[in-house]
C-alpha cells in the first residue's frame, strides 16, 4: 500500500510540476513583491490551504543560524486544488527548498515560484518562467 | 347556480389568479430545454484581468498600449480614471474585493480569475463565479426590463434577455456604478456610472470557447458605446468548483485610513 501511495503522490507531483503553477494573486495585486528570485531552505511549519490565497509558513535559518519564519503566498486553494495541489502537498515538518520572490522591504514574506522536495519532487516551475 | 355556470366561474377565477405571473411573460416564447445550447462544464476566463484587454499577450495591470483599449470616457470620467491609476501606482487604490464584503457586480463578473459555471435554463440564465462567490441572474422568461424609475442601483443590476438561435442576448440596467466607490471593472480603477446600460451577446464560438460581446453605453461616463469582448475556455471534464470564503484567511486587509493594501506577516502584523 505504501508503494501505491508513493506512486500516486509522485504522479500528482509530476502533474503539478508540469502545470507550472504560478501564484495567481486574484484577491489583491502583487504590489510589494520584488522581481528578484531568492532560494530558501527550511522546514514547513504550516500550509494554510485557505481562501482567498494559500500561504506556506516555512522556518528557515538565517545566515547566523537564527530561525526565521517565512510566509510564502500562493494561489487560491480552489484553483490550486483543481491543478493537483492538496493540503498534504506541504506537510508540517517536511524539508523543502523554495524559489520565491520576496517583498522589496526585506521582510520574510514572498510570493511562491517553485519548491523542491528532498527526493527531487518539484512543485511549480523550478527553472523559471 | 347550475354546474355549467359554476365551472365557467371557477375557470375565470383561476385565470384572474394567474394574471400577475402571466403579465411577466407577455406572450414571449420561452425556449424549451431541448432547444437550448449546452454550456455545461467548468469555464475559465481567458487572459488577464484587465477588463478590456486588447491582446492575450500584454502584461496587464496597466494602461500600456496593447493591453488596454482605452474607454471613450467623457472628460469628467477620464479625470476620475487618471486619478485612480495614479492612486493605484502609489498602492493607494485598493481593490474593493480585498475587503471581502461586496459583490463584484456586472460587468466585472465577466472579468474574474478562478472558475465559472454558466447555467442555462428556459426561464433564467445564471452566471456562477467561484471567485468571491459571485452570482448574476438573467431572466429569459419573456419579461421586460423594469422602468428606470423602478430600479435602484445594485451591483449586478437587473437583466432580461432572450435567445436568438444559439446566442443569448440580454440587456442590463439598474447598476450602481461608481455611486458609492465600491464597484469597479478592474484593478486599474476603471468605473462606469449609474447610467450604464449594457447589451451582451453570448454564444459558443467553438466547442471549448464561450464568447461574450458587450456593448456598454453610459450617457454620464462614455462619449460613445464601448465594445468589450470576453472569452471563456472550457476546463477538462469532472472538475469541481468550491466555495470561496474571502474572509477565511485574508492576510491582505486594507488600511482604511490610507487605502493601502497590507500584507500580514507570520505574527499577524502588517509587514509593509
Amino acid at each position: 500500500m505504501k508503494s501505491v501511495k508513493k506512486v500516486v503522490f509522485a504522479a500528482v507531483a509530476v502533474a503539478i510540476a508540469s502545470l507550472g503553477i504560478q501564484p495567481a494573486l486574484a484577491h489583491h495585486s502583487g504590489a510589494g513583491f520584488g522581481k528578484d528570485m531568492k532560494e530558501i531552505t527550511g522546514t514547513v511549519k504550516e500550509f494554510q490551504f485557505m481562501n482567498p490565497h494559500s500561504w506556506i509558513q516555512v522556518n528557515v535559518p538565517d545566515a547566523n543560524g537564527k530561525m526565521v519564519e517565512w510566509s510564502v503566498e500562493w494561489g487560491s486553494p480552489n484553483q490550486l486544488g483543481r491543478e493537483g495541489v492538496r493540503p498534504s502537498t506541504f506537510s508540517p515538518g517536511a524539508k523543502v527548498t523554495m524559489r520565491v520572490r520576496p517583498m522589496t522591504n526585506g521582510q520574510p514574506i514572498a510570493s511562491f515560484v517553485a519548491a523542491k522536495m528532498p527526493d527531487g519532487t518539484v512543485v511549480g516551475k523550478w527553472d523559471g518562467e | 347556480m347550475n354546474r355549467k355556470k359554476l365551472t365557467i366561474l371557477a375557470a375565470l377565477s383561476a385565470g384572474f389568479m394567474l394574471m400577475p405571473s402571466l403579465s411577466y411573460g407577455e406572450g414571449a416564447a420561452v425556449a424549451s430545454f431541448d432547444k437550448l445550447p449546452d454550456w455545461s462544464g467548468v469555464w475559465s476566463m481567458m487572459g488577464g484581468t484587465i477588463f478590456d484587454r486588447a491582446t492575450q499577450t500584454g502584461k496587464g495591470g496597466s494602461v500600456d498600449p496593447g493591453v488596454r483599449e482605452h474607454p471613450p470616457y467623457t472628460a469628467a470620467y477620464e479625470k476620475k480614471y487618471v486619478d485612480h491609476v495614479a492612486l493605484r501606482d502609489a498602492d493607494r487604490y485598493p481593490d474593493v474585493q480585498t475587503n471581502c464584503g461586496v459583490p463584484v457586480g456586472f460587468p466585472r463578473i465577466m472579468n474574474l480569475p478562478d472558475a465559472y459555471e454558466f447555467v442555462v435554463r428556459p426561464d433564467e440564465f445564471y452566471i456562477i463565479a467561484e471567485n468571491g462567490g459571485n452570482t448574476m441572474r438573467v431572466y429569459t422568461d419573456g419579461r421586460k426590463l423594469p422602468a428606470k424609475e423602478d430600479t435602484w442601483g445594485t451591483y449586478t443590476g437587473v437583466s432580461a434577455g432572450h435567445w436568438e438561435g444559439d446566442t443569448l442576448v440580454w440587456e442590463t440596467i439598474g447598476l450602481k456604478g461608481d455611486r458609492d466607490n465600491d464597484s469597479i471593472l478592474d484593478r486599474t480603477g476603471l468605473v462606469l456610472s449609474n447610467e450604464a446600460k449594457i447589451t451582451t451577446r453570448m454564444r459558443k464560438i467553438n466547442e471549448n470557447t464561450l464568447e461574450a460581446k458587450m456593448v456598454i453605453e453610459d450617457s454620464k461616463a462614455l462619449m460613445k458605446p464601448w465594445n468589450v469582448t470576453k472569452q471563456f475556455r472550457k476546463g477538462k471534464p469532472g472538475l469541481y468548483l468550491y466555495d470561496y470564503g474571502c474572509a477565511e484567511n485574508n492576510r491582505n486587509p486594507v488600511d482604511t485610513k490610507t487605502g493601502k493594501t497590507l500584507v500580514l506577516g507570520a505574527d499577524g502584523k502588517p509587514a509593509n
